[in-house]
C-alpha cells in the first residue's frame, strides 16, 4: 500500500524542541533543515526521519530516529541520533502529561541560591518543564515540576525556586515532561508567598502560560509551609509577571504567618506541596482602565492541555528541530489508502 | 504490512464458532471517573465555551441595626464563572469486505459494540485527566514506607475529610444502615474517592477499613467499589491516574486519589452530539466498494466546578 502524505508545514527554529500534532497519527515523518542543507560544510543535522511502530523492528526508538548530517564537508553522513555526536531525536507521544524525549538525567548540584541553579550535563532548552526527583539534599523539592531558563549544556536556572537558606542539593534526577498538563488550567506548585496587602505568589513554572488576570485560584497550603491562614482561600489574580513567575492576588496576607518551605531534614514527614488550583473567574469591567477580566477564553476554560498524538522533535544543531533561526520543513506520511 | 484497514490479513477468519459458547468477553476497565460528577448540557449553536456560574454566599459578619437609622453597608455580590471548552473525539474502524464475507461472526455488530465501549472508556479517561490535572493534591505522610508521599493511611484520609467538611462539602452517598448480620458494619453517608487498583493492598491495611463485603447490604453497590474508610467510599480502576517515578527518595510511582463531594466536577454534553455511532457504506469509502467504515464520535466539556469540595491525596505503594 502506498504512502499517503497526511500533512506538512514549516517552522523557524528557536533552538528548542517542537511539537508536531498528528491527529491521524503517522507512520513516517521527515524533517529537512533547509537552512543548513544549503550550507556547504556545517557540522549539524540537515535532515531527519522517524519511523512508526508499523515498521516493527525498524521503528524508531523513543528519542531516536535516522539523522542525515554533515560533518565539516558537503558529504552527507547517515546515522541515528543515538550514535556519533549523540543528540536528542524524536519521541512519539500519545498521552499527556508524559515524559517526552529523554531518559532520566543525573543532576550534580542544586545551588542554595535564589533563584536556584542546577548543574547538569543536558540538552534542555529554555522554557522546558522538568520533574525533579530522587534529590539528595534539597529533599523538599523532590517530585516537583520546574521550568528552566538561562540554560547551557552544563547548567540552567530555576527562576521559580528560591533556595537561599536551604540545604543545597548534591544529586538527583530530572526528566522532561509536557509543557502543559492533560487538562488546563492545571494545578501549580507554589514556591513563595509574600506578606503583603495583595499577596504575590511565586510558582515553580511560569504561571502566565496558564493563568490570566481575573482568574480565581484556590490555595492548598499544608501547615508545614507556614502560611496556614491562606490555606483554603480563593483569590482573584490582579497582576501577572512572566519574568518572575508570579501572580498577584487580592488576598491581604500582611498578618499571615510567613511562608517557608519545610527544611530538607523534615522530609519525608512534612506534608508537601503548597499548590493552587483553578477556581473559575471573576467577570469584571473597570471603567477607569477600560479593562475587562473574566473573558480570557484562551486560558480560562477547562480544556485539553496537550493535543495528542504528537511527535516531539528535539531542538539543537544536531537534532531534528535545528538551531535558532534554522528553517525547517516537515512532512508526515501514513501507510494507508 | 498493516494498513489501518481491518482485513483478512490482520484479522484472519475464525474457525466456525458457536456464538453463545465460544465468543469471549472483551476486557473493559472500571469506569469510575464520571461517577459522581454533575451532568450539564450545552445547547446547540451557543458557541464552543460553556459557562457555569455560582453566586457566592453573603458574609454573615455584622448586620445588626443600632437604631440610629443608619443602613448597613451593602455587600457586593460575588459570582464565580466556570468555563469549559467543548471538544469532540472520534474513533473509526475500516473493514474490508472479505472480513464480512468470510467471518462467521457478525463483525459489524461486534465492531459497533467495540466502538460503543470506546466511547465510554475514552470519556472516563478524559474525566480522569481532569481530576489529575486541575485539583490540588496533598502528599500522604501518615504511612510507613519512608517515601514522600507515603502509602495511604487513616490520618491522611481524615485530613482530607477535615478539609472537605471545613469547606461545607456535601456527601455524595447515603449511609448504609446496620443489620443483624455477623461481620458487617454500617457505613456513614460518604464522599467519593477514586483510586488505582495498584493500591488496593494498602487500602486493606488502612486502620478502620470496611471492605465492601462487610457492608450490611450489597444491594445497589457498584462492582467498581472496593471499600469504605471513614467518610469515604473508594472506587478503583486499573486506569486511575498515576505519575511514574516521582516519589522521594526512591522514585516510586505516585498515585493520585481524588476525593470529593457533591457538585465538585461537571461533565457537559453537547446536545444532539453526545454519542454518535455511524456507518459509511463501501461505495462511499472505497472506489471499488470493498471497504466500509464504522465510526463513533462524541462531544464533551469538563470542569472542576468547586475546588472547595474536592481534594485528594498523592500516595505510593507499600505492600
Amino acid at each position: 500500500m502506498a504512502f499517503t502524505i497526511l500533512d506538512g508545514g514549516s517552522f523557524t527554529s528557536t533552538g528548542a524542541g517542537v511539537k508536531i500534532n498528528l491527529p491521524s497519527s503517522a507512520d513516517y515523518v521527515k524533517l529537512v533543515n533547509i537552512t543548513q542543507m544549503a550550507v556547504a560544510s556545517p557540522t549539524v543535522c540537515v535532515a531527519s526521519e522517524w519511523y512508526g511502530s508499523k515498521f516493527g523492528a525498524g521503528a524508531s526508538a523513543a528519542n531516536g530516529g535516522i539523522r542525515w548530517r554533515k560533518s565539516g564537508s558537503s558529504a552527507i553522513l547517515i546515522d541515528s541520533f543515538a550514535t556519533t555526536a549523540a543528540s536528542d531525536g524524536f519521541t512519539y507521544v500519545t498521552s499527556a502529561p508524559v515524559v517526552e524525549a529523554q531518559n532520566a538525567n543525573a543532576i550534580t548540584a542544586i545551588s542554595d541560591a535564589s533563584p536556584a541553579v542546577v548543574s547538569q550535563t543536558n540538552t534542555y532548552a529554555d522554557g522546558d518543564i522538568l520533574r525533579i526527583y530522587n534529590t539528595t539534599g534539597m529533599l523538599q523539592y523532590g517530585g516537583m515540576l520546574v521550568q528552566i531558563s538561562s540554560s547551557s549544556s552544563s547548567a540552567y536556572t530555576l527562576t521559580g525556586i528560591r533556595a537561599s537558606g536551604l540545604t543545597a542539593g548534591t544529586a538527583g534526577f530530572t526528566r522532561r515532561v509536557s509543557k502543559f498538563s492533560a487538562v488546563e488550567p492545571g494545578f501549580l506548585y507554589v514556591t513563595e508567598i509574600t506578606q503583603a496587602a495583595s499577596a504575590v505568589v511565586r510558582f515553580s513554572v511560569d504561571p502566565t502560560s496558564h493563568y490570566a488576570l481575573g482568574m480565581k485560584i484556590r490555595f492548598s497550603v499544608p501547615s508545614s509551609f507556614g502560611m496556614i491562614e491562606i490555606n483554603g482561600l480563593t483569590g482573584t489574580v490582579t497582576a501577572v509577571s512572566a519574568a518572575n513567575y508570579t501572580l498577584t492576588v487580592d488576598i491581604n496576607s500582611t498578618a499571615f504567618t510567613a511562608f517557608a518551605f519545610p527544611l530538607t531534614t523534615a522530609s519525608p514527614t512534612a506534608a508537601l506541596f503548597a499548590t493552587i488550583a483553578p477556581a473559575g473567574a471573576s467577570t469584571q469591567y473597570d471603567p477607569a482602565t477600560g479593562l475587562y477580566t473574566g473573558y480570557n477564553f484562551s486560558l480560562q476554560p477547562f480544556r485539553t492541555g496537550e493535543f495528542t498524538p504528537y511527535l516531539y522533535a528535539s531542538g539543537g544543531a544536531n537534532s531534528p528541530a535545528g538551531a535558532s533561526l534554522d528553517e525547517i520543513n516537515w512532512i508526515s506520511y501514513k501507510l494507508e489508502v | 504490512m498493516s494498513t489501518g484497514i481491518t482485513n483478512i490479513n490482520n484479522m484472519s477468519p475464525e474457525l466456525p464458532l458457536q456464538f453463545s459458547e465460544d465468543l469471549l468477553s472483551t476486557p473493559m476497565f472500571n469506569l469510575i471517573h464520571s461517577f459522581g460528577c454533575d451532568m450539564h448540557y450545552a445547547e446547540a449553536n451557543i458557541g464552543k465555551t460553556t459557562r457555569m456560574s455560582r453566586y457566592e454566599r453573603l458574609s454573615t459578619n455584622g448586620g445588626q441595626l443600632d437604631g440610629s437609622g443608619i443602613d448597613p453597608a451593602p455587600e457586593v455580590v460575588v459570582r464565580s464563572d466556570i468555563d469549559a471548552t467543548m471538544e469532540i473525539y472520534a474513533k473509526t474502524v475500516v473493514i474490508n469486505e472479505q472480513i464480512t464475507l468470510y467471518e462467521n461472526d457478525k463483525v459489524l455488530t461486534k465492531f459497533t459494540a467495540l466502538l460503543g465501549q470506546w466511547l465510554r472508556e475514552k470519556e472516563d479517561l478524559l474525566m480522569r485527566d481532569l481530576y489529575a490535572s486541575s485539583v490540588s493534591y496533598i502528599n500522604a505522610v501518615g504511612g510507613l514506607n519512608g517515601q514522600q508521599p507515603s502509602e495511604i493511611s487513616r490520618s491522611d484520609i481524615n485530613n482530607v475529610e477535615r478539609i472537605l467538611l471545613g469547606n461545607d462539602a456535601r456527601t455524595m452517598l447515603e449511609g448504609i444502615d446496620a443489620m443483624d448480620k455477623f461481620g458487617t458494619s454500617p457505613t456513614r453517608d460518604s464522599f467519593i474517592a477514586l483510586a488505582s487498583t495498584d493500591i488496593t493492598t494498602d487500602l486493606q491495611s488502612v486502620q478502620g477499613v470496611l471492605l465492601k463485603n462487610a457492608y450490611p447490604s450489597q444491594e445497589g453497590l457498584r462492582p467498581e467499589e472496593y471499600c469504605s474508610v471513614s467518610r469515604f467510599r473508594f472506587f478503583v480502576s486499573s486506569k486511575a491516574a498515576k505519575i511514574p517515578g516521582a516519589s522521594q527518595p526512591s522514585g516510586q510511582t505516585v498515585y493520585t486519589v481524588p476525593m470529593y463531594g457533591l457538585e465538585a466536577a461537571a461533565k457537559i454534553d453537547q446536545n444532539n452530539y453526545s454519542a454518535i455511532l455511524g456507518y459509511r457504506p463501501p461505495y462511499v469509502v472505497s472506489s471499488v466498494a470493498q471497504n466500509s467504515q464504522l465510526y463513533a464520535k462524541f462531544a464533551i466539556a469538563r470542569a472542576i466546578t468547586n475546588q472547595n469540595w474536592i481534594s485528594g491525596l498523592n500516595v505510593t505503594q507499600r505492600l
